[in-house]
């Protein structure tokens, strides 16, 4: 089981101050936390890459979460923001298919997963655009690819996955 | 068998310091500052206008100043809180506070277009002379919330930048309006707002560069 938010916060509480024994677990809590962030909305030979990505972020930005405030709700959205950075850069990845390793999890842990998760910002956008970034971004297929999968031309897949990587960028903190 | 350690994680860990935690009252004491040392520097260069404490100042240069002002605070404490990024966070009061200072224009141009009250009250020069006074005041705000920001871990950095020209801009306005003896709705509705507009476009075109992370 992952840790909760309590621990995680008691955790970030004592890394704050410099213990590194507590920063180890939290790291590594983090981690796997992250993973089942990702695992939907990420190939899985690149979510080693991202989780790494944010684990730097999360020490490099460390002082910024205040313990007036809830733990995950901050992790969540260093991890979407670099989670759309990453979506900017990866154009192919030589996987197509994303994995369905499903951990068995407790349901408040999804609950409070699914509160911050990837797909709350995926519903802000339109079809079109949800389709667009999905198909190329996330499984990897070239424009010429994902035009011919969803019958809209190949300049219209690049509009939609613009537009939506800037509504994405835009709704990092305000989609819960 | 145990899970692999990570290697990156035991060098995070290995050069963890303690830190001192982001407070949102610092960031807010570094705006107040920024914005008392403007007010200061108007002070000293071009003099406070009288008329407020002599009773002489109309109802509107109130209003409008405290309108702007009041934008300014809003907008300070939402790029303030953005430093610290959360899920769930939202910034839909300030949107409404920025459509309650569009009354003011929007008062000055129907005036204006009803009975020509701009051009009877306020001379385009000393208009312009605070719409570029206005804005250059904000110069320091705005110095003091990219640098919080950048400390910070934004993750809009283009609403950040927004209402980071936003607060610079209605701040500025702010200060240099208590050097401004027009108290005229033409003037103060028009040439004291339009700042804040223009902050908000350079903002948002400057400031998500100097904040990304």
């Amino acid at each position: 089981m992952i840790a909760d938010e309590p621990t995680f916060a008691r955790l970030m509480i004592a890394s704050q101050g410099g213990d590194r024994r507590a920063y180890t677990v939290l790291l590594t809590e983090a981690q796997f936390w992250l993973e089942r962030f990702f695992r939907r909305h990420v190939p899985p030979a690149q979510i080693d890459d991202l989780v790494q990505d944010v684990l730097l972020a999360i020490h490099a930005k460390r002082a910024t979460w205040d313990e007036t405030r809830a733990f995950l709700p901050w992790l969540a959205a260093i991890a979407r923001y670099r989670w759309v950075d990453h979506l900017r850069r990866v154009y192919r990845s030589s996987e197509s298919e994303l994995g369905n390793h499903d951990a068995p999890a407790d349901s408040e842990e999804e609950a409070v997963l699914a509160r911050m998760s990837l797909d709350r910002l995926f519903v802000q956008l339109s079809p079109a655009q949800c389709n667009a970034i999905e198909l190329v971004k996330i499984e990897g297929l070239s424009v010429t690819e994902a035009a011919m999968r969803t019958g809209q031309s190949e300049s219209l897949i690049k509009v939609n996955i613009h537009r939506g990587l800037r509504k994405l960028s835009a709704l990092v903190e305000e989609a819960d | 068998m145990p899970p692999r350690p990570n290697p990156l994680i035991a060098q995070l860990a290995g050069e963890l310091e303690p830190v001192r935690p982001l407070r949102m009252r610092h960031g807010l004491a570094l705006v107040a500052v920024a914005t008392m040392l403007t007010i200061a520097a108007i002070a000293l260069w071009q003099g406070l206008w009288s008329g407020p404490a002599n009773g002489q100042a109309a109802a509107i240069f109130f209003i409008a100043n405290g309108l702007i002002a009041l934008v300014g605070l809003a907008a300070a404490r939402a790029v303030v809180r953005m430093a610290a990024p959360r899920v769930g966070a939202r910034q839909d009061g300030l949107r409404w506070l920025l459509a309650a200072l569009a009354i003011l224009p929007v008062t000055a141009l129907l005036l204006m277009a009803l009975e020509g009250t701009v051009g009877r009250h306020d001379q385009a020069t000393d208009g312009l002379n605070c719409f570029i006074a206005g804005t250059v005041s904000g110069i320091g705000v705005a110095a003091a919330l990219i640098l919080w920001l950048r400390r910070g871990a934004p993750v809009g950095p283009n609403v950040a930048g927004f209402y980071t020209g936003i607060a610079a801009g209605a701040l500025g306005s702010f200060a240099h309006g208590m050097s401004c003896p027009f108290d005229t709705i033409g003037h103060l509705g028009i040439w004291h707002v339009a700042p804040v507009a223009m902050s908000a476009a350079l903002g948002r075109i400057a400031v998500p560069a100097l904040i990304r992370w």
